[in-house]
């Protein structure tokens, strides 16, 4: 055990857990990684690549090594960072990525190869033999690849979603961000303060002087307590701000649930997007460490997270509360781990200081001019090699505090590809001035750590931001500080010594979780892989899921000397969202399952799942496809009984997803004649006209029909893909186009329920519900339409058009009534024959009769290839009428056909390529496609629709459709597409 | 009157209510709608006695109301015990505007909390400062994926009204964040 006194723990809340298998007690406040080192536990992890022990490096979310798999069954969640892990009861953790017991991990042997594994070794070696990589190298590095594993099963818990506006969003909760916090909510601004820790205080928490008066963590308190207090501040534990993105948005996820045994109804994160007009960056720094030979064993922390475990979880990184601990560092900081460590009554070898005057601040051996030049120990560090005055020598320890210096926290100032701002005096990278707008960077995150200056800029940044905003704010009484030593100098690695060949082959670890060293970035150098956008790449430097928050910066110094460049010069790393993983899960905000999306249901929804309907999801609708009968095993029985039915008898199927739009206004005439390529100014009142839609650039957009209701009063109908692009269409043509035209244009869609009722017997189905309508073909011939009243009373719109090819009508009623009527029609006709039908009847019967549908109106395709050119009206403009007309899209040879198999037992397969007989089967002889296919009931095959070349100078030629993918070459004959009433006589019955 | 009965948007013979906590989530049948247009430039008409509002905000006007959905164009509103043309009606105030019935085009859903809680409510449910959605305020927003007019009525009465066919995933959408803030299962 390794506890020591003080600390914000609660000593009197123990909490029990489990590492590995292995019991172990803590107390709550603890994190994982402050709980496994109070009981002795160095050795937490391997490394990525060469499985190396490793152990916990840091106290915050920049932590490289110690990731574990926590929770398990479905809970398992890889890659877990102990470090900012809250402990909570039963909390259940294993290391990851090794074979056999950690100690002994199988694959610890890689280490033996790393002379051959070095950087780039991917590249260079996975190159040959070519046939060896899709069946050796791929899955072999495939199954390497990665830290931690997944369940592979549902993920049980929920997720949420939410929305938050503020007037100042204050990211980070330490010294800055309160003092912000405070002086924006005291002068009344909305603000939200938010930080991923489960405690406010950051730096503040783990630092033993005094503000004021009080300890740091008295005036965190106090602050805290005020905060909480105002209703205008919302305070936001837990909270990782990920991202920046445009008009002050940021993508942030509160982790609701994840410190509970179990999640309270299931609940775990919520991902938060939050509009905040201005925003502070308070988000602290992050020290460096220094390469040196054998720096990643367990016991080499760095030195602020050493000091930030002894005074805020009282606990020391050591496997005996004897063992001496050493500090290593480049300046001041590290002395203050010493410092901390010496008051606590922990045993200290000394501080080990590269700088010549390295300074003493207390009862402590220095090591001036000194470097530590290796490390020992198998599983955890026994000794280290100080290299003072020129001699090596050993001394053994329990743990080395490693200070290089401290990287402002600039990641999300570079979200908008801002470039950090080398500073020479920090020795870092400050965040850039064309950071996203209205964001200011504050305390230690802007390069001004020293507490008194986080307090003051960080009051500072919140008055100007408040400022902007024309609200006016006033500096608070902060508490005094007492000034705190940073000397440093530039020190950023312990180079191998030159004549010592043995220490050559040393390691020197940079980036810690990828497992790249000083030699990978030298072997990067002598490639010429030295732009950091090469380096990174080469190396894998920065590419973890830490994203190289310890190592970027030093990776960049080291690669500087090797070119004699300076660090700026050599290049910057930016940053993108997350700031840290974020779970797909939260991403989703709970939108799983069958709430992936919302679906949009017809109105006789109900009464189709009454009789059994299969659904088919077309875009968010639900549609019935099919009504499967008790002993219909199939569902082609279903769809071949529902097609003759409605070719023999009447069959009624729910057409409600087509669009409606309704026009009105003394425009709506010429508006329509400008939209629709044909003529739609000489349509007479009470009748009905099929139209075509171009795109801009000619090309066919949508088909469907227009209805003239009155005077000025239209219904146009579309496709039910395009419902609600048509509408976006005429609403963009009338509000820039041609906004001078009186026109209304509103989506009824979800208005009316419309329902086709189609079939020779159609004609007195309908009339057994019409009020007394005259629907005598004479009287309502085809392309009819009216209002007229049904079952007593309720106003309808009949519409005589037909999608089959048959006698057809289709009746729209208020959307309230759709349930009722299908339920009435289906009752009252069943002498009739009447037969409800689905979407693949529907598709049946209009390839039988030759319609166009989506498949045929892809966005490639023209007017003319439907046959349907003489349509696009010369006699009037519209929109994508003159494009239609130029030179490759007026001399289009391909013509719709109907295909027929030679062989009634052959398929036809739609996507298969049509080709002359006898041809090579290659694209140079592809002759058109089969772009819709079934099987016909009626015609006692399948067949198809296909765009062939010449194709209507060709009915009754054989040809060939390739389907490569299966392997299928069937002969068909071309034929009419309209395989039923060419002469569309029965429509017109 | 028509033999044939009718279903309410959630493909009931009577309208959907549920409570979770101090949250009522209701469905409102008997809400009458229809769309009105004026041509540009044209002066506002006052059928009803309704001041047709600017962008965001609703009137009121005894039985009626009205809010804006688009340039020169509102909803008119109005409660109705059984069925009417309701825009028929509205036509016969404003003859020379485009009419179009759109009762049975939306499902509204109505959702009764403390002030308090219907900020917090808000907050998981539409992209909006709560502050900014005070009483007589609409807004035509996004919700789960779905295109909703949001109306405030009061300081603890919303109404959403949204497209029809989406009246379950509507519903579901509000369910589940009334019940998750109340730690209840929907």
């Amino acid at each position: 055990m390794s506890r020591i006194s003080g600390g914000i723990i609660n000593r009197d809340a123990p909490i029990s857990f489990s590492f590995n298998g292995q019991n172990y007690q803590a107390f709550e406040g603890d994190t994982l990684a402050s709980a496994l080192l109070a009981n002795g536990v160095q050795l937490v992890g391997r490394s990525f690549k060469y499985h190396r022990p490793r152990g916990i490096l840091s106290a915050g979310s920049e932590e490289p090594n110690a990731l574990v798999q926590l929770g398990r069954g479905a809970r398992l969640e890889p890659n877990a960072r102990a470090t900012v892990t809250e402990l909570y009861e039963g909390l259940t953790a294993n290391s990851q990525n090794h074979i056999g017991p950690l100690k002994r991990d199988l694959m610890a042997i890689n280490d033996l190869f790393a002379p051959f594994l070095s950087a780039g070794f991917y590249y260079k070696t996975f190159m040959w033999p070519r046939a060896f990589w899709e069946k050796l190298y791929e899955p072999a590095i495939r199954r390497a690849a990665g830290l931690g594993r997944l369940s592979f099963k549902p993920d049980p818990d929920q997720y949420d979603k939410g929305f938050l506006h503020c007037d100042l969003l204050v990211i980070g909760g330490g010294a800055a961000g309160l003092a912000a916090a405070l002086t924006a909510g005291r002068a009344g601004a909305k603000v939200i303060l938010a930080d991923e820790d489960f405690h406010f205080g950051g730096r503040l928490l783990s630092e033993s002087y005094t503000l004021g008066d009080a300890l740091a963590l008295e005036w965190v308190e106090t602050v805290l307590a005020e905060l909480n207090s105002l209703p205008n501040v919302r305070l936001m534990p837990r909270t990782t701000i990920f991202g920046v993105y445009d008009h002050g948005i940021f993508g942030a996820v509160e982790r609701v649930g994840d410190h509970l045994p179990t999640p309270h109804k299931g609940l775990r994160q919520t991902l938060w997007r939050i509009t905040s007009k201005q925003s502070i960056l308070a988000a602290g720094a992050v020290e460096r460490h220094i390469p040196f030979a054998n720096n990643d064993r367990p016991g080499v922390m760095l030195a602020g997270a050493m000091r930030a475990y002894a005074n805020r979880w009282a606990v020391t990184p050591v496997q005996s509360a004897r063992d001496p601990i050493a500090i290593f560092t480049n300046g001041d900081d590290g002395h203050r781990t010493a410092l901390d460590l010496l008051a606590k009554g922990v045993e200290l070898l000394g501080v080990i200081d590269t700088r010549a005057d390295a300074p003493r601040f207390g009862d402590y051996e220095v090591f001036a001019s000194a470097k530590v030049s290796d490390s020992k120990g198998r599983h955890g560090l026994a000794a280290i090699e100080i290299t003072h005055k020129g001699q090596p020598k050993w001394h053994k320890v329990g743990a080395l505090g490693v200070s290089g210096g401290w990287n402002p926290n600039v990641h999300l100032s570079s979200h908008h590809r801002g470039r950090p701002i080398w500073d020479d005096d920090l020795l870092a990278f400050v965040p850039p001035k064309d950071g996203p707008k209205g964001l200011i960077p504050a305390g230690a995150a802007a390069g001004r750590g020293c507490t008194g200056d986080a307090l003051s800029t960080g009051m500072n940044a919140a008055i100007t931001a408040l400022g902007i905003l024309g609200l006016p704010a006033h500096k608070i009484s902060l508490p005094e500080t007492l000034s705190e030593a940073h000397k440093q100098e530039a020190f950023w690695h312990v180079p191998a010594t030159a004549v010592d060949k043995k220490r050559q082959r040393k390691r020197a670890w940079v980036d810690f979780q990828n497992d790249v060293t000083v030699k990978d970035i030298a072997l990067a150098h002598q490639e010429n892989m030295r732009p950091v956008e090469h380096l990174k790449r080469w190396t894998t430097l920065g590419m973890a899921t830490d994203q190289g928050k310890t190592a970027n910066i030093t990776a960049l110094a080291v690669m500087a000397e090797l070119t004699g460049k300076t660090i700026p010069e050599t290049g910057t790393t930016i940053f993108r969202p997350p700031y840290t993983g974020v779970s797909l899960s939260v991403l989703g905000g709970g939108d799983i399952g069958q709430n992936f999306r919302p679906k949009r249901l017809t109105p006789t929804h109900k009464w189709a799942c009454t009789r059994g309907a299969v659904f088919v999801e077309a875009g968010q609708w639900m549609r019935a496809q099919y009504f499967p009968k008790p002993g219909e095993t199939h569902w082609r029985q279903s769809v071949d009984r529902e097609a003759l039915a409605v070719r023999a008898g009447v069959g009624v199927c729910d057409v409600t997803t087509l669009g409606k739009i309704d026009l009105q206004g003394k425009d709506a005439t010429e508006f329509l004649n400008r939209i629709y390529a044909n003529m739609m100014g000489t349509l007479p009142l009470g009748k009905v006209r099929y139209g075509i839609m171009l795109r801009e650039d000619g090309a066919l957009y949508d088909d469907g029909t227009c209805a003239r209701l009155g005077e000025n009063h239209y219904v146009v109908t579309t496709t039910t893909a395009n419902a609600g692009l048509v509408y976006r269409k005429m609403e963009f043509a009338h509000q820039c186009l041609w906004p001078e035209l009186d026109v209304q244009i509103i989506s009824a869609t979800d208005a009316w329920a419309q329902l086709a009722i189609a079939g020779p017997r159609s004609r007195e189905l309908l009339a057994r519900i019409n009020d007394g309508f005259d629907i005598s073909n004479e009287a309502f011939p085809f392309m009819s339409c009216a209002e007229l009243t049904i079952c007593q009373g309720l106003s309808a719109r009949l519409f005589r058009i037909s999608f089959s090819g048959e006698l057809a009508y289709e009746i729209a009623v208020p959307a309230r009534y759709g349930n009722a009527l299908i339920e009435r029609l289906i009752e009252i006709g069943q002498d009739l024959g009447a037969t409800p039908y689905g979407t693949e009847t529907l598709g049946v019967l209009r390839i039988e009769k030759g319609h166009a549908a989506g498949n045929e109106i892809t966005g490639q395709t023209s007017a003319l290839m439907l046959g349907l050119g003489n349509m696009v009206s010369k006699k009037k403009d519209s929109i994508g009428a003159i494009m239609s007309r130029r030179g490759e899209m007026a001399t289009e040879s391909k013509r719709l056909v109907g295909l027929r198999p030679i062989n009634p037992n052959d398929p036809v397969v739609a996507g298969s390529h049509l080709l002359k007989l006898g041809s090579v089967l290659s694209l140079e002889h592809d002759e058109g496609w089969i772009t819709s296919a079934c099987y016909s009931p009626h015609v006692g095959s399948a067949i198809g629709l296909g765009y062939l070349d010449r194709g209507d100078a060709r009915i009754a030629e054989h040809i060939i459709a390739a389907n490569p993918l299966e392997g299928q070459n069937i002969r068909l004959e071309v034929v009419s597409p309209h395989f039923i009433d060419p002469e569309g006589e029965r429509l017109r019955d | 009157m028509t033999d044939l009965t009718p279903l309410t948007a959630l493909r009931d013979r009577d309208p959907r209510s549920a409570r979770f906590g101090a949250v009522t989530l209701s469905e409102k049948s008997d809400l009458s709608l229809a769309s009105l247009y004026i041509g540009a430039g044209r002066t506002k008409p006052h059928p009803f006695g309704l001041d047709l509002p600017d962008i965001g905000k609703i009137s009121n006007a005894k039985d009626h109301s009205a809010f804006w959905v688009g340039p020169n164009q509102w909803m008119i509103e109005r409660k109705s015990p059984s069925e009417c043309d309701f825009a028929a009606e509205v036509k016969a105030q404003a003859p020379e505007t485009a009419v179009t019935e759109q009762s049975d085009g939306f499902v509204c859903l109505e959702l009764e909390a403390p002030e308090d809680a219907m900020t917090a409510l808000l907050a998981k449910l539409i992209n909006l400062d709560p502050h900014s959605l005070t009483p007589d305020t609409a807004v035509h927003t996004g919700l789960d994926h779905m295109t909703v007019f949001v109306l405030r009525r009061s300081v603890t009465r919303l109404d959403f009204i949204g497209m029809r066919s989406y009246a379950d995933s509507l519903w579901h959408a509000l369910a589940t964040a009334a019940a998750r803030m109340n730690n209840l299962d929907t």
